[in-house]
């Protein structure tokens, strides 16, 4: 059972490092929105799998912009992401 | 890197729900920089937000906008930035881990470098949205 305790610890003490680490370098806001908000994912899609289509929107508002355009020549870079 | 491999490889970002709006997550960097944008509700917002990012940095590379169901976002989970390869069959060659921390431009350019060549350019590039 002393393992299982000294695991126990090892695991609480990583925890108050990696939140100790978010307050000091992030302040309490980081800490708290990256409880409240995290959202990041694996994800299920994996390297050798086709890749699913999909329909965005244009800048000018337009829906039914295909994501992978078929018939594509050259290999695609995907970004994903935002302003903030 | 995208214009170091321009004419041989498409660049497309997906603009996706924000990171850190001022009513979820709000980053200090944002307000220093006056990035300040609430999580958008409707369509409208998130277009106005992802205009208002291709006008300030005069963005180069081609952007989509996904749709206020976030339905592109999570089935590539891609928030709150994330790299994909995908070759001209349609086949993922390269997925990234999530940034911040899994945020490695340099490992596409590893890729492109080795399936399509070097780039024009002779510094590493890393062109893309922060969040």
């Amino acid at each position: 059972m002393t393992w299982r305790r000294v695991l126990w610890g090892l695991l609480l003490l990583a925890v108050i490092a990696l939140g100790g680490f978010t307050y000091v370098v992030g302040g309490p806001g980081n800490l708290i929105g990256m409880l409240r908000y995290d959202q990041r994912e694996k994800g299920s899609l994996a390297v050798g799998e086709r890749a699913p289509e999909a329909e965005l929107w244009s800048l000018d508002g337009r829906f039914g912009q295909p994501l992978l355009a078929p018939g594509r020549k050259r290999p695609l870079v995907l970004i994903f992401g935002s302003f903030t | 890197m995208h214009q170091g491999y321009e004419g041989r490889v498409d660049f497309l970002t997906v603009y996706i729900k924000e990171a850190h709006p001022l009513d979820e997550w709000q980053m200090g960097t944002n307000v220093e920089e006056d990035v300040c944008y609430r999580q958008p509700r409707q369509f409208d917002d998130r277009l106005a937000i992802a205009r208002d990012f291709i006008s300030r940095f005069s963005f180069p590379i081609p952007l989509l906008i996904d749709g206020i169901d976030n339905r592109v976002m999570n089935l590539y989970s891609g928030w709150p930035e994330r790299f994909y390869i995908i070759d001209p069959m349609g086949i993922i060659r390269y997925k990234g881990v999530p940034g911040p921390f899994g945020y490695h431009p340099e490992e596409v350019e590893a890729w492109l470098r080795e399936n399509v060549g070097e780039s024009t350019l002779s510094e590493t590039t890393s062109e893309a949205p922060t969040a």
